[in-house]
């Protein structure tokens, strides 16, 4: 079976790569953007099965990405998950408003990022084995 | 002098003191006030929402308004305009309160010096105007204070993702094995990642705090929810430091009024102190029971077999930015001495108290008492704003049942959004649908509550509202009807499965028809 395809939407190259790294270990093929913009681009070019979402963006921030993905059929069909730095009390509500399927707060636990993926792709919640550190094991 | 001419309305239904105001301004300049006169409220509020008006002198009683009220209309229709209140000699408590409404000024018709009047106008206006500066420059400090925090908390989580992602990376051997050594550092550095991560929340937190922002959402809810749930998150912890940590339920508690995520924070923060300051091998309890001393109250305690607090410091810990003295088991780092700061807040914005109980050396106790569900005490702030004498509010009540009494929050938005739109079907467009929350209430028709109880039937239920209901004098005044229907989840998503629009049909014809015949038994009665 194919690997499912993420499109990372973030303008911090660091926790693009950081975010790359750990979803390619557990088998999800991954592409970058980097503000409204690019989103649109790419999410054409590769047709992702999920897209993770900032929502502090230059030129347009994730709220106008959702905007946009939604009147337009090709794209909003593409279950999105924010992870974002800003406040959950302000902004998780109206993440989910707006469509997210969920709002994350950075930095977010790995397992709890990997088990929203699984659930938001529609993935059985113990297909895989997650490849995440288990803090309890030491 | 090229100054614009101050615009006085004068708001005095009687001719003769409306006359004696007249003839005071007649020996200032002519270019220096223009007077307008009405004698009735509601040509008033008509006058001032227009604009233009530099001052109002406002008599308290007018034909068709009385009282406050007249200062509270008159600032209602032109936030900007100052109000001097004239008011009879016996009168001088009366103008006391107009002040504290608002008003700038009072003077006592009889006793008005003629050269007195305009320089109490201007006195008026220019208060007025430094009390409005001075507003706009704390409303602006305040924005700027948030906009700052939310800022530099974004600006320092970005990094701290980046940090918390490469260390997880690396721990993860995702990049290679490590060393025993290797891992160990790294480990240290995940740990610090944390508190750097609950620091800059707590930072947040107490912003909220203090700007008065602090969302709660009160509504009925079970404490066995939030005690699972902190002790499942706190559960590898305590392990790690070989403590046992357990709780224990009274069975059959009733639901207390309170924002489930607050719950769950106080009590993160409780189990997760207690674990911090009991030494390896030492115990951790949750427990919730009826609070003996008051039957409105359930009790919540956390208690550890720590180091316990000394009995002088037991009222001090819930201080912003207190920290504990040396303590061989905290074991060095203190962090911000924001968490019982932040507890106290929460636990006393929802009605409740927290204190502490402990001797040095004995483990330590965390009491906090929360108020049983109480439908009357979800809508009485609502009613006792909306002062209504006449009229009539209809209070629409829906039961979300689960098998299991929960809902999560996803489940709980659907539905309240779905029920709300169905309930807006019912209505007039122009009439509003309300899920009232403590402390919030527009001008509604209906009251809809959800009540999200443990599977207690509906019959149930409704007594239950109604004895609650019974003697308070707010709900008799508003002349609240009470209608129940009930339809729990599983019986929306059986239906769904038929078709979407007829069963929203059906529900709507249902409470139309609780409506009418709220209405009509009503218009029997007023008959």
């Amino acid at each position: 079976m194919a690997n499912k395809k993420i499109l990372i939407v973030d303008d911090d190259p660091d926790v693009r790569h950081g975010m790359q790294v750990r979803l390619q270990a557990n088998h999800y093929d991954t592409f970058f953007a980097v503000d409204a913009l690019s989103s649109m681009v790419e999410a054409r070019k590769h047709e992702p099965d999920l897209m993770i979402l900032d929502l502090g963006l230059p030129a347009g921030d994730g709220f106008v990405v959702m905007e946009r993905f939604k009147i337009i059929p090709a794209l909003a069909v593409i279950p999105i998950i924010v992870v974002s730095a800003r406040d959950a009390h302000a902004n998780k509500g109206r993440a989910i408003k707006a469509g997210a399927k969920a709002f994350l707060q950075k930095p977010v636990d790995t397992a709890e990022l990997l088990a929203v993926i699984r659930q938001a792709l529609g993935e059985p919640a113990h297909s895989q084995k997650p490849v995440v550190y288990d803090l309890g094991s030491k | 002098m090229n100054e614009k001419p101050l615009q006085v309305l004068v708001v005095e239904d009687n001719a003769g003191d409306a006359r004696l105001i007249r003839e005071m301004f007649s020996k200032e300049r002519r270019d220096s006030f223009e007077l307008t006169h009405l004698s009735r409220m509601s040509d008033a509020v008509i006058h001032l929402a227009n604009g233009g008006v530099d001052v109002v002198l406002l008599d308290m009683g007018l034909p068709d308004e009385h009282g406050l009220d007249t200062v509270r209309r008159s600032l209602a229709a032109a936030p900007d305009v100052p109000v001097i209140v004239l008011t009879g000699l016996d009168d001088e408590e009366l103008a006391a309160k107009a002040m504290k409404e608002g008003a700038q000024d009072y003077l006592i018709k009889g006793q008005i010096e003629s050269r007195a009047l305009p320089r109490a106008l201007r006195h008026a206006i220019e208060r007025h105007r430094l009390q409005t500066e001075a507003d706009l420059i704390r409303t602006h400090q305040m924005q700027f204070k948030d906009e700052f925090l939310s800022h530099v908390s974004h600006e320092l989580r970005s990094p701290l993702t980046a940090i918390y992602q490469f260390v997880t990376i690396l721990l993860d051997r995702l990049a290679g094995e490590l060393n025993p050594e290797q891992h160990e550092y790294l480990e240290v550095v995940l740990r610090n990642v944390e508190q750097l991560r609950a620091m800059i929340n707590d930072l947040l937190e107490v912003t909220r705090v203090q700007a008065g922002k602090l969302t709660i959402e009160l509504q009925c809810t079970s404490l066995s929810d939030a005690i699972a749930y902190s002790v499942n998150t706190l559960e590898g912890a305590a392990k790690t430091k070989g403590i046992a940590l357990s709780s224990e339920m009274e069975c059959r508690l009733p639901s207390v009024c309170a924002d489930p995520t607050r719950i769950r924070q106080i009590l993160i923060i409780l189990v997760d102190n207690a674990i911090k300051f009991t030494p390896p091998n030492g115990t951790v309890k949750v427990q919730a029971r009826m609070f003996e001393e008051d039957p409105n109250f359930l009790l919540l305690e956390v208690s550890d077999s720590g180091c316990g607090i000394s009995p002088d410091m037991t009222e001090r810990i819930f201080e912003r930015l207190f920290q504990t003295s040396d303590d061989p088991a905290s074991a060095g780092r203190k962090g911000l001495g924001l968490g019982l700061y932040i507890c106290k807040e929460l636990v006393t914005r929802q009605g409740g108290r927290i204190w502490a109980t402990s001797a040095l050396g004995q483990g330590a106790v965390f009491s906090v008492t929360l108020p049983v569900f109480s439908l009357a005490r979800l809508i009485l702030p609502a009613l006792r704003k909306e002062r209504r004498t006449e009229g009539s509010i209809t209070l629409v009540v829906t039961e979300i049942a689960s098998p299991t009494g929960w809902l999560s929050d996803e489940e709980r938005a659907e539905h309240s959004h779905g029920v709300r739109d169905l309930l807006q079907r019912c209505l007039h467009s122009d009439q509003d649908v309300l899920l009232p929350k403590m402390g919030s209430a527009g001008a509604a028709e209906l009251y809809f509550i959800v009540a999200v109880t443990d599977g207690i039937g509906g019959e149930a239920i409704t007594r239950r509202i109604h004895e609650q209901l019974d003697g308070y004098e707010y709900i008799e005044q508003a002349g609240l009807t009470v209608s129940t229907s009930y339809w729990s989840l599983e019986a929306i998503k059986r239906n769904l499965g038929e078709s979407m629009e007829d069963f929203l049909d059906k529900v709507a014809a249902k409470i139309q028809r609780l409506i009418n015949e709220a209405n009509s038994s009503r218009m029997v009665e007023d008959g």
